[in-house]
């Protein structure tokens, strides 16, 4: 199996699994290393939160939205009025569809 | 003395149920260069899920109860918990606040008591000590 060469750059997929190997070993023998008498289904298997109660995984987990914050904090003068007509109900997207394509038709009829 | 069973350093957590640092400073000056337990093994850690000893200090606020609960239900087995200061034993200087719902061995069960406002570092080094010692007899009956 060829490995990819050239300037600075080396590749090949053989060392590549190889180091995978390695490093996968190094971290489940770091694992192994834990502590095992840990009672389940008990206190003692939930993340430490300064003593607060752990709340559900949803709810504790940073959201995906917050990645886009400043794009629709910028662009809220457009995304506002275009959230509202996403009304979540089919008929209101049939209704558009059926608007945009009828005006879509018209608009290329007067042009042709 | 000779330890045993328990052969790993020991790992303490600290959590002040309210109190007013005074206990809170001598346990860091047990950790300054003049004590140094960490020559010893014993050191602070930030989990309770990682300490062998849950160390409280203050009386136990109303908001601080299930706190303490689910930080010693935390700490794994087996394990010693050490009160530090003499209002976490009758309320010292806080007793009969409105706000005060412990003494401490009220909510959790305390092994080794460090009476005074605030304690030497001294005693509380020779705490720490009998609560290694606790867990050393913890660990023999386990591994019996």
């Amino acid at each position: 199996m060829a490995a990819l060469e050239f300037g600075y750059i080396f590749w090949n997929p053989i060392v590549w699994v190889i180091a995978f190997v390695v490093v996968m070993a190094v971290a489940y023998f770091l694992r192994s290393r834990g502590q095992k008498k840990y009672k389940k289904d008990t206190a003692q298997t939930q993340i430490f939160l300064c003593g607060e109660e752990v709340p559900e995984a949803e709810r504790r987990h940073v959201k995906a939205h917050n990645v886009y914050w400043g794009l629709l904090q910028t662009l809220k003068g457009y995304y506002n009025p275009t959230t509202k007509a996403h009304t979540g109900i089919i008929n209101d997207y049939i209704i558009w569809f059926t608007a945009i394509a009828a005006a879509t038709a018209v608009i290329l009829f007067i042009v042709s | 003395m000779s330890l045993k069973a328990f052969k790993r350093a020991l790992w303490v957590y600290h959590l002040n149920t309210g109190s007013c640092n005074g206990c809170d400073i001598e346990i860091l000056a047990v950790l300054t260069p003049r004590y140094d337990v960490e020559r010893f093994g014993i050191i602070l850690v930030g989990s309770p899920r990682h300490a062998d000893v849950l160390l409280v200090t203050g009386p136990v606020s109303r908001q601080m109860v299930t706190r303490l609960k689910r930080v010693y239900e935390q700490v794994p087995d087996p394990k010693v918990v050490l009160q530090v200061g003499s209002c976490g034993m009758e309320g010292g200087v806080f007793y009969e606040s409105y706000n005060l719902v412990g003494p401490v061995d009220q909510i959790i069960p305390v092994d080794v008591y460090v009476p005074g406002c605030p304690p030497r570092p001294e005693a509380i080094i020779e705490a720490v000590v009998k609560a290694w010692v606790k867990l050393e007899r913890a660990a023999e009956q386990r591994i019996a």
